[in-house]
């Protein structure tokens, strides 16, 4: 006879404060993600090294490092979110591609140590292998969560991989689903690297102009591969179709418009802030389509809810802390990089 | 069982402890080198010593590339590993412990911030604000370890959390403040011995000779907690678990092993770090590490070991299956309740019963148990596996699928008699054949001993107890050797005397 033990199938709290968090810290990795992954593209394929002649280059290739940290801190928490509700499709998904995973690790640690030894050269002419191979080994993570999460949206293309390779050597076999999927993901970036370039170069005519063109570049290419993405893989389309996925989604088409037309108009902040929400939109919309075609295998609204409400407020206590200290350490070293500047 | 398995030839558990060890190491560093960092630095600063200034800004580039990078990535590949080798496992203590580690992610948050503003800081801050940041730094990184000691105690001890499902009975779970203190001075020591390995790099001069011994008292007195907090520990450890792990060969070797490292690493240091400072060379710097790492590598191993043959005691086996659903694997079978099926039963049993442990022929392996027996003796001793030596946890599945699986190994092993596999006769295969058929479960002079019951009988009550060994005990497999094994098992018997001769 077994024991009575506790369940663990169960959610510690709502699942719409849980979705909300996910789709909220998401979109906070994406942008720092776009910064970067972004930012190192446009900085590659711009040639920065060779064209932009002012103090602005070495300023944004040491930014790097330090968005590389914040994309990997921000990352962490949108999958422990994921895992938290989705458990199944997504573990899984993982151990079916088992190795392109775990490489996942090593491919990150040579592409901060890259960054690092850009960020960290007194000249220019090494930065570019530097950044080439980080470059590599962020194009690498990004087709290999592309893959997996599109993976873990269907779960009988997991089960069939499975029966025919355990070793976790197999990757999505619907090519257009997940290959779609990394192309919008990708133009998007290239999208919000450029917005990067051209904030951070606004003293840079050269470097101005270079962000501008891979921002609108990026976000009409990532307009195309969506309405591919939307239109070809089977399902997409009808997921997005019924439900409240709609909504967000021409919401996010909407913001996305405006921001490119504040982008023309000079007005960088606005124009960033409507990029934020239009990426906030789109990953709503990722969540909903996610939902829709999951639904005959999995419905998370089924899982029974015990909350942990003495936890969560000291998580949230924790989380309002650490703004706080994380905006009175950065107040403190600007103010101070400003004084010295001086 | 709603998971595939990640079946690679790969040994898992080796993986999974070189992954945590080698994150483990650098972590620890993490926050016992915040501390190291600000204390050092306001030392510095109060006596104007520029030269140790600058040594502290080498040391916290090294530490920022160390730690940042290093100790973070590792500690996300934990993550993922254990999400590929055990999921279940990995979801439960989600499903219980989300909070408490979004909590570790804010203090995780502020503690890479504080990092990199303390290393960039270095010029640009006052140093009244820079010692602020690097306390910042330290506060973030030891809460960190104090909420990640939580979960990671918990698997070991869960204590009456087992009963009441409670988070704060799993997170103040019975070893929960020794480890926090032991873990505390692992912090301390690692902070030393980096700073020993960054010193040895120093020209060998007073300064040498000054910063070499202040690392080197890091070093002692982190020591010098852990080993009181190692004890401490250790006492509290539940006694089913340390009793079960007397008749194992890993955690008797990783305590032993613990004790040697320890008793390694004060001598390096004492020598090199106290008395002979100057000759901190880099070859000895890194015997002190790589002390250190075995020490601390060795309690690591201690702990994973003890806790065999769950992944969380007493509710989750290694293996990934619930305790709570045992009866209902053994009713209807573990591959009705199996969701990723490859068509080969005997192979997808293996793998959700054995392979988390075992491989067929490398590391800890079956098949070298198995050579020379029978597709009968293999399924009775899989029904009777957790009465074997070695801890391990019941089978989950009907007789059939015993039987499946049995077919499965049986296959695989070696199918010619004992005395060809092995070249023996008489007494000496008699004793092989004790080993493999019956050794695993009655050593004597060991394990699960009946030398007492069974030596000293005649010819023949070994025939008949021989013929009658499958009713004795329901997880006893009957006795299925060849007459010709059979006969040198009943001559090796006879050789035998009760109470001693082996």
């Amino acid at each position: 006879m077994n024991p009575v033990l506790p369940s663990y199938q169960f959610l510690p709290a709502p699942l719409w404060l849980i979705d909300t968090l996910h789709i909220l810290t998401l979109t906070l990795h994406l942008a720092a993600m776009g910064l970067l992954f972004g930012g190192v593209m446009v900085f590659f394929f711009g040639r920065a090294a060779d064209r932009w002649d002012s103090a602005v280059v070495p300023l944004i290739r040491k930014s790097f490092p330090t968005l590389m940290a914040a994309t990997i801190t921000l990352g962490i928490a949108p999958l422990l979110f994921v895992q938290l509700v989705f458990p199944q499709p997504i573990y899984s998904a993982s151990i079916v591609s088992g190795w392109f995973w775990l490489l996942i690790i090593a491919a990150l640690i040579v592409a901060y140590y890259c960054l690092y030894a850009a960020g960290f050269s007194k000249s220019a002419a090494p930065c570019g292998k530097y950044l080439a191979v980080a470059l590599l080994g962020m194009v690498y993570v990004s087709l290999v969560y592309s893959s997996v999460f599109s993976l873990a949206e269907r779960p009988d293309t997991t089960k069939a991989l499975y029966a025919a390779n355990q070793a976790g050597l197999a990757f999505h076999a619907d090519h257009a689903h997940w290959l779609l999927r990394w192309m919008h993901m990708i133009s998007g970036i290239l999208a919000i690297g450029g917005f990067f370039i051209r904030l951070a170069g606004q003293k840079d005519p050269k470097a101005s102009e270079a962000g501008r063109r891979f921002f609108l570049g990026g976000m009409i290419l990532a307009i195309v591969f969506g309405c591919a993405y939307l239109l070809v893989p089977a399902g997409v389309f009808q997921a997005v179709r019924g439900g409240p996925a709609l909504w967000t989604l021409t919401l996010a088409v909407l913001l996305a418009l405006a921001a490119m037309h504040l982008s023309r108009n000079r007005s960088p902040l606005w124009a960033g802030l409507f990029l934020f929400l239009s990426m906030l939109g789109m990953v709503a919309t990722r969540h909903f389509v996610r939902l829709a075609l999951l639904e005959k295998h999995f419905r998370p609204d089924s899982v029974p809810v015990s909350p942990q409400w003495v936890v969560f407020g000291l998580f949230l206590v924790c989380f309002v802390l650490a703004l706080g200290t994380l905006y009175y350490m950065t107040a403190l070293f600007f103010r101070a990089t400003k004084a010295t500047s001086k | 069982m709603n998971y595939p398995f990640w079946d690679t030839q790969l040994p898992y558990g080796p993986l999974m402890g070189l992954i945590a060890v080698v994150h483990v190491f650098v972590s620890h560093f993490a926050i016992g080198g915040g501390l190291y960092l600000v204390i050092a630095e306001t030392a510095a600063r109060r006596a104007e010593d520029q030269a140790r200034l600058a040594f502290l800004r080498t040391l916290s580039k090294f530490f920022l590339l160390t730690t940042v990078v290093f100790g973070a990535l590792t500690g996300v590949a934990i993550w993922f590993i254990i999400g590929l080798l055990n999921p279940t496992a990995t979801e439960a203590l989600i499903h219980n412990f989300v909070w408490g580690w979004a909590i570790e992610w804010t203090f995780f948050l502020v503690e890479i911030a504080a990092a990199i503003v303390y290393f960039y800081g270095w010029e640009r801050l006052s140093a009244r604000d820079h010692l602020r940041i690097g306390w910042i730094y330290f506060a973030a990184a030891w809460l960190s370890l104090a909420v990640i000691n939580g979960i990671l105690t918990f698997m070991l001890t869960p204590g009456n959390w087992l009963a009441s499902g409670d988070f704060w009975d799993g997170f103040l779970n019975p070893t929960y403040w020794a480890s926090l203190v032991l873990r505390t001075g692992v912090c301390v020591l690692l902070a030393g011995t980096y700073a020993l390995l960054v010193a040895s790099r120093l020209p060998a001069d007073r300064f040498k000779t000054s910063v070499v011994r202040y690392n080197a008292l890091w070093a002692l007195g982190g020591l010098l907690v852990t080993l009181p907090s190692f004890f401490w520990y250790f006492r509290i450890i539940p006694a089913a678990n340390l009793q079960a792990a007397t008749f194992m060969v890993y955690p008797l070797w990783s305590v032993h092993g613990s004790l040697l490292f320890a008793a390694a690493l004060a001598f390096l240091v004492l020598v090199f770090g106290c008395l002979l400072p100057r000759r901190m060379h880099l070859s000895v710097a890194l015997l002190i590490m790589l002390s250190a790492l075995g020490w601390f590598a060795s309690f690591e191993w201690f702990r994973e070991s003890v806790r065999k043959p769950f992944a969380i005691t007493g509710y989750l086996y290694a293996n990934g299956l619930e305790v709570s659903r045992m009866d209902a694997y053994r009713k209807d079978g573990l591959l009705a309740h199996t969701t990723f099926r490859t068509g080969d039963d005997g192979a997808d049993l293996f793998r959700h019963t054995c392979r988390s442990c075992h491989t067929l022929r490398g590391y800890r392996p079956l098949l070298a148990a198995l050579d020379g027996t029978d597709p009968a003796f293999i399924a009775g001793t899989i029904r009777g596996i957790h009465k074997l030596k070695g801890n391990m946890p019941p089978f989950p599945g009907t007789a059939a699928e015993a039987g499946a699986l049995a077919d499965f190994l049986h296959r695989r092993t070696d199918r010619r008699p004992l005395a060809e596999i092995y070249r023996l006769e008489g007494t000496a295969l008699g004793r092989k054949v004790y080993e493999v058929r019956c050794g695993r479960c009655h050593e004597f002079g060991g394990f699960n001993d009946k030398a007492e019951s069974i030596l000293g009988l005649t010819e023949k009550d070994y025939d008949d107890l021989l013929k009658n060994s499958g009713e004795i005990a329901e997880e006893m497999p009957a006795f299925s050797g060849s007459p010709a094994e059979k006969e040198a098992l009943i001559q090796y018997l006879l050789s035998q005397k009760p109470g001693g001769a082996k």
